[in-house]
């Protein structure tokens, strides 16, 4: 089932394990066949007629299903039942043999087989135990496939297959590359495009937009003066390559999926191990991880075997099913785990599929096509997930241990302490019982605890040993743990009636949604599901995946999607404005092999992405809304990237990794009732490094449209309230960088003029012009009557370029 | 989606940060010769007193122009205040004669009768308990409903349903909600204000926007944790002081600058919109030192406050600049009793505790109703006075009591409602709303019929879906209407 996915040899997934068991023991296909007929002809009946009345339906005996073909296939609760080719060692074979004591099928008093039926089934273990691939069921009413095929076929734009379009043919020198056929295919007639950027504009716009930070004077001036035809893509390689772009492109992942270092909520509590998968997602993003990779680590990663060289990063990866906001103190537990279940639905059907999931819970969806069944189905899944240690309010989330090599050796070591810490107290137990006794005349009867009656100064003596023992305990080494989810109970869930965990109806299995048209994997009794879900949801022929992912990236490129409902792709969401494009642009991801950074490429160097962002009259007039992209969409900067470009500016920015800068624990209140905030955001370190705590995130954050961190979150507003302008006047962040800004302007040595030179192409890479230089050295003038120094002058006037609307808004 | 681009055409509907256009020009240095004369025009249009037509509750006009909510962190108990109950007095010590709750927070015992002694009050012979002898003054004025419940029974799940109807998830809050439909009446300052919030139970999200426009979300002023004298808005005063006239010197370069950058980019709105919010912040900065001045009320008026007495000075406070803004037109403004303990949660030591916090907030209360009554604001102000949720009439120990969403007492004043009027009631104990039984929501949709908003008609769409205030629920509870 997973050949079709050759960028992820290295991942194997249960299913495909079967297939090769199936299959494995038989290199001459006419054998399989015989095994086969014996199977159709022998053992399924018999299973049928003797085991299925325990072994069968939605719940059977020791998970293990025998009115099926492939529950046979899949195993019981304790494994494989059998090992083809080998009767004797066959878990089947030993059970209905008769030959061991402790397991006898049918169980007493019901009748063991009889010889001939016993005799098919060694025969058939013997033969190869073939089995039909795709095991018709003896309940047709529970086959997932067959599901699919009573729902009528969705006419919803974003479920029909991907096509590979045709690309336009290049009208002109402008449009040569694919991104730009399909765009200019779209303009009327007679449209011309908009002018191309200037370079220092286009290098200023990719620089921000791909690593979140101005170019530097350096940077500026080697591109200017590279007359090289491939200039442009070496700045484009210069930039994916540097650590700074997953600092960036990992943060709107990290909207995308709610990240938050607190609960938020009810109980505001530290996440404080969520900084492992924030690093987690900055790391993968600048490796590149071919994005069905990516999802597959977040949503399985435990279910994969560990990457050697990384061993615990696919469990730091299921941190995202985590981190949701979650009420820790809901007094009804049943409801608590539900809507944790409800969370995560939401969260992986608009972050992966662009789909609004959660009405069903209560109803069928009202406009897109999903049942409640199609709900319940995936929360089959999530419900079998642990990912909650216990529902006890205050609830507590699980996390896994990933104890580095020092933690395990000092674990071992204390764990030493403590054994011989035991025998001391056993042997100086011992002694002091052994001295008592000969102090004893020898007919005395010696009780069988005589501890009490020792000496007192032996019995404070062990006293004392004891409370050393317990002082010892007490220091037991920490051990790292990430945030991060596990197998659970594995069950299906019943449809909640009006979504009520009091009102349950039928159990449904654990699944997919029904309306997308494509096979289902098969989920094993013993699974979760996650790794089918991962299966499912990174087959090419997804119609939402691929599409989703890359419309996100064109969004975070332009500043608005393709299709520009990023999060909803459902009937009540948009449709694309360029569906072709759109499909050629998801079909290409995955022939690149799902790579973030060719994307990226194929965008920042067209032709379209490079056009001024100037508006014309005859502009606002025939495209007001810029949906035919007839020039690059006016943007301001999102939060991270103002102040890390203020920091940097100032000459202040810390560009280096980092962990937590929490001040609480894990699990500790940020606030207790006291509502003092402690969080500490006075680090000069890059944006995505400081804490994110819900309900009362970063005020610079918030005030510049940071997403809420408790929902998922593609398209961030971009908004305009006084109290911006009112940061940028007077936060020590704006005053403090000015002044930076300010000292390195002075440090040149030259005139008024010069120095103002240089502060706008620190702020604006561009060149001054003659009429805003002398503006600004009548500025300094009237500074130095107003009696201000030159620091205090420069620092207004720097402070100035830096709250005006050029400096904030992409070029 | 949502952009500045299409917030123009939101503007237009109502709910904007409005500009007036001639103070803009007046006080500014430079003009805007350049801003479109048609986004001016539509972020006036913005300035309805009273809801858009497409919003309007009809067939009634409202009285309500504006909120002031008094929120009593942590949950008074009803039965020691405005709920009582002779026969808990009679059955003190006895089991509950029915059901607890299914869900409860925390285990109670026996029916616990108050401490304090009530009495009838006003013409109305409204009952109040001896914790509250200053607010009793004004029983006449008062319209109690008695048969509030909710779902929740932890602060934090109550607070957000109490604030933003959703106990599940992040929803834009009453506040935000009346500002997009209703817009601000004050250029010069916010539209919801929300002075010393906790930070706690929800934090921000209790005056979030939510998927709401940034603009609608509450400035707080200060947080709990801070003493109401020291409560300011986020950097409303330069970090290193700086003269305000060189401010203005520098501001008019930055306006410079941008007014040469838009005419090179050509028209866009969000560019005009950002030189527009440059200069309110500049003005904010002016108006919000004034109105946060109370040394310039009278002494008369400091002393109607209980600024005189240390014990009733902090929210004394917090009660007078409430006053100063919904004058200036600020149209929600939310007053927080929160304190460095959950204030009103007294699980134990009920006597002391609550008579601690009563004394601290009924004479400011008072004397703000004295206030708003005497300059004639009380008739187009909309007072709430509530908790996120009661408490139980069982013991918790032997002086305290638990949480209880299942049935408590609310009460509003002035914008509209019947004067000395009671409506709903709780079980002979106190414990569950059974008669008139007005939940949460039906407080939401009543609260937006008052100020003539249709609940149903207040929607939003996000995500695909049109969102409300009530979700799918809310009953306006007309009988309450004057």
């Amino acid at each position: 089932m997973r050949s079709h996915l050759p960028s992820l040899p290295r991942l194997r997934w249960p299913i495909a394990l079967w297939t090769t068991l199936l299959f494995a023991a038989f290199s001459n296909p006419s054998c399989a066949q015989d095994s086969l007929e014996l199977f159709e002809k022998q053992v399924r009946p018999l299973l049928l007629e003797r085991c299925a009345s325990c072994h069968g339906g939605q719940e059977p005996e020791g998970d293990l299903r025998l009115d099926q073909a492939e529950g046979l296939a899949i195993g019981s609760r304790s494994g494989p039942v059998f090992v083809p080719g080998k009767p004797q060692e066959s878990l089947l074979w030993l059970a209905v043999s008769g030959e061991s004591p402790d397991l006898q099928m049918p169980p007493p008093p019901h009748q063991p087989l009889t010889h001939a039926q016993k005799r098919s089934i060694q025969q058939w273990l013997a033969s190869g135990a073939a089995l039909p691939v795709t095991a018709p069921s003896t309940d047709p009413t529970e086959n997932a496939s067959t599901d699919f095929a009573n729902t009528p076929a969705s006419d919803l734009w974003s479920l029909q297959p991907i096509e590979l379009p045709v690309l336009p043919d290049a009208a002109d020198e402008w449009s040569q590359e694919p991104i730009d056929r399909f765009v200019a295919d779209r303009w009327p007639e007679n449209h011309l495009p908009a002018a191309p950027a200037d370079r220092t504009a286009w290098l200023r716009r990719v620089t921000i937009d791909l690593t979140g930070l101005l170019p530097t004077l350096e940077e500026t001036e080697a591109f200017l003066r590279d007359p090289a035809p491939d200039a442009m893509e070496r700045v484009v390689d210069r930039l994916l390559s540097s650590p700074t772009y997953g600092q960036r492109w990992g943060r709107h992942w990290l909207d995308v999926v709610r990240y938050s270092d607190s609960n938020g909520l009810d109980e505001n509590i530290a996440h404080g191990n969520a900084w492992r998968y924030r690093n987690y997602v900055v790391a993968a993003r600048n490796a590149d991880m071919p994005y069905d990779q990516f999802l597959a680590e977040q949503l399985a990663g435990d279910l994969l075997p560990p990457d050697p060289s990384d061993p615990y990063r696919r469990k730091i990866a299921t941190g995202m099913l985590v981190l949701g906001p979650k009420v820790l103190a809901e007094v009804d537990e049943r409801k608590m785990e539900m809507d944790i279940v409800d969370e995560q639905i939401d969260t992986v059907g608009k972050a992966v599929l662009g789909l609004t999931l959660g009405c069903a819970r209560c109803h069928d969806h009202k406009f897109d096509p999903w049942s409640m069944e199609d709900y319940y189905r995936l929360a089959g899944i999530f419900k079998s997930t642990r990912t909650m240690e216990h529902f006890t309010k205050i609830a507590k989330w699980n996390e896994a241990e990933i104890p580095t090599p020092e933690e395990v050796a000092r674990r071992d070591t204390h764990q030493q302490e403590l054994a011989s810490h035991r025998d001391r107290i056993a042997m100086a137990r011992q002694e002091a019982i052994d001295r008592w006794k000969q102090s004893l005349a020898t007919d005395m009867p010696v009780p069988e605890d005589p501890e009490p009656m020792l000496p007192e100064a032996d019995r404070q003596m062990l006293q004392k040993l004891r409370d050393e023992l317990k002082e010892l305990e007490k220091k037991a080494p920490e051990v790292s743990t990430a945030m991060a989810v596990s197998e659970g109970k594995i069950d299906d869930v019943p449809i909640h009636i009006r979504g009520s965990h009091l009102a349950l109806g039928k159990k449904v299995a654990r699944g997919f949604l029904a309306p997308v048209p494509l096979p289902a994997p098969q989920i094993a009794p013993q699974q979760s599901g996650r790794a089918a879900l991962v299966a499912w949801l990174t087959d090419p022929e997804h119609p939402l995946t691929s599409r989703v992912i890359v419309n996100r990236i064109w969004r975070w490129h332009f500043g608005q999607g393709l299709v520009r409902s990023v999060d909803n792709f459902g009937e009540l969401g948009e449709s694309p404005t360029h569906p072709q494009l759109l499909d050629w642009m998801a079909r290409n991801f995955q022939r690149d092999g799902w790579s973030w950074k060719k994307v990226h490429r194929q965008i920042v160097l067209s032709a379209t992405y490079r056009q001024s962002s100037s508006t014309t009259h005859a502009d606002l007039q025939a495209d007001p809304e810029n949906r035919l992209l007839t020039r690059f969409p006016k943007r301001r900067m999102e939060a991270e990237a103002i102040r890390d470009c203020l920091l940097q500016v100032g000459d202040r920015l810390d560009m280096g990794v980092k962990t937590s800068y929490l001040h609480v624990k894990n699990r500790e209140f940020f606030f207790d009732h006291t509502s003092i905030d402690k969080t500490d955001y006075n680090h000069p370190c890059r944006s995505i490094y400081l804490p994110v705590v819900r309900n009362h995130l970063y005020d610079l954050f918030q005030l510049f449209d940071y997403n809420d961190a408790a929902v998922v979150l593609g398209h961030r507003d971009i908004t305009n309230v006084p109290t911006q302008a009112l940061c940028l006047m007077n936060s020590a962040l704006a005053i403090d960088s000015s002044q930076g800004m300010a000292k390195r302007v002075l440090a040149l040595d030259g005139t008024d003029a010069q120095r103002f030179a240089l502060a706008v192409r620190f702020a604006l890479q561009r060149e001054a012009t003659a009429e805003e230089t002398a503006m600004a050295c009548r500025m300094l003038d009237e500074a130095s009557q107003r009696g201000l120094d030159p620091l205090g002058a420069w620092s207004l006037l720097c402070q100035g370029l830096l709250a005006s609307n050029e400096f904030l808004f992409l070029p | 989606m949502r952009s500045e681009g299409d917030s123009m055409a939101k503007i237009s509907q109502g709910g904007p940060i409005a500009i007036d256009r001639r103070a803009m020009l007046r006080q500014s240095a430079i003009g805007f010769g350049s801003l479109a004369a048609s986004v001016l025009l539509s972020q006036s249009q913005g300035l309805g007193q009273t809801a858009p037509e497409r919003f309007a509750l009809e067939g009634f006009i409202p009285k309500a122009k504006r909120i002031l909510f008094l929120f009593m962190k942590g949950g008074p108990s009803q039965v020691d205040t405005f709920d009582y109950k002779p026969m808990l007095e009679r059955d003190h010590g006895k089991e509950l004669p029915f059901d607890k709750p299914r869900v409860q927070f925390a285990p109670t015992s026996t029916l616990l009768r108050s401490p304090w002694k009530f009495s009838q009050y006003g013409q109305s012979g409204t009952w109040v308990s001896q914790l509250f002898p200053e607010v009793a003054r004004h029983v006449d004025s008062l319209c109690m409903i008695h048969s509030l419940h909710g779902t929740n029974a932890a602060h934090g799940g109550a607070l957000l349903k109490l604030h933003t109807g959703s106990d599940a998830f992040v929803r834009p809050s009453l506040g935000a909600w009346v500002q997009y439909g209703l817009g601000t009446e004050n250029q010069d300052l916010p539209g919801f204000v929300t002075i010393c919030p906790t930070l706690a139970h929800g934090g921000v999200n209790n005056w979030g926007s939510a998927f709401l426009p940034a603009r609608f979300q509450g400035v707080p002023v200060g947080n709990a944790s801070t003493p109401s004298d020291q409560a300011k808005i986020r950097f409303i005063e330069p970090a290193v002081p700086r003269d305000r006239t060189l401010q203005r010197w520098q501001l008019d370069w930055i306006q410079q600058r941008n007014q040469q950058h838009l005419a090179a980019q050509g028209q866009d709105a969000a560019l005009e919109g950002r030189i527009a919010a440059m200069e309110l912040a500049f003005r904010m900065q002016g108006e919000m030192p004034e109105a946060q001045d109370l040394a310039s009320e009278s002494l008369a008026t400091q002393q109607l406050y209980g600024l005189d007495d240390p014990v009733t000075a902090n929210f004394g406070r917090q009660c007078l600049l409430a006053r100063r803004l919904l004058e200036r037109g600020v149209r929600f403004v939310q007053v927080s009793h929160s304190d460095a303990f959950v204030q009103w949660d007294q699980h134990g030591d009920l006597k002391k505790g609550h008579e601690k916090n009563a004394r601290e907030v009924d004479r400011p209360i008072a004397g703000l109703l004295d206030d708003l009554k005497q300059r004639g604001l009380l008739e187009e102000t909309l007072v709430l006075w509530s908790g996120e949720f009661g408490r139980t009439p069982t013991a918790q120990g032997t002086d305290g009591r638990d949480h209880n969403p299942e049935g408590f007492t609310v009460w509003m004043a002035g914008g509209g409602v019947k004067p000395g009027f009671h409506y709903g009631a709780t079980d002979e104990y106190g414990f569950y709303a059974v008669e008139n039984k007005v939940h949460l929501h039906d407080l939401h949709a009543t609260l937006l019929g008052l100020l003539g908003i249709d609940h149903t008609k207040l929607t939003y769409r996000y995500a695909g879906r049109d969102f409300r205030l009530t979700d799918i629920h809310g009953r306006v509870v007309r009988e309450i209407f004057a």
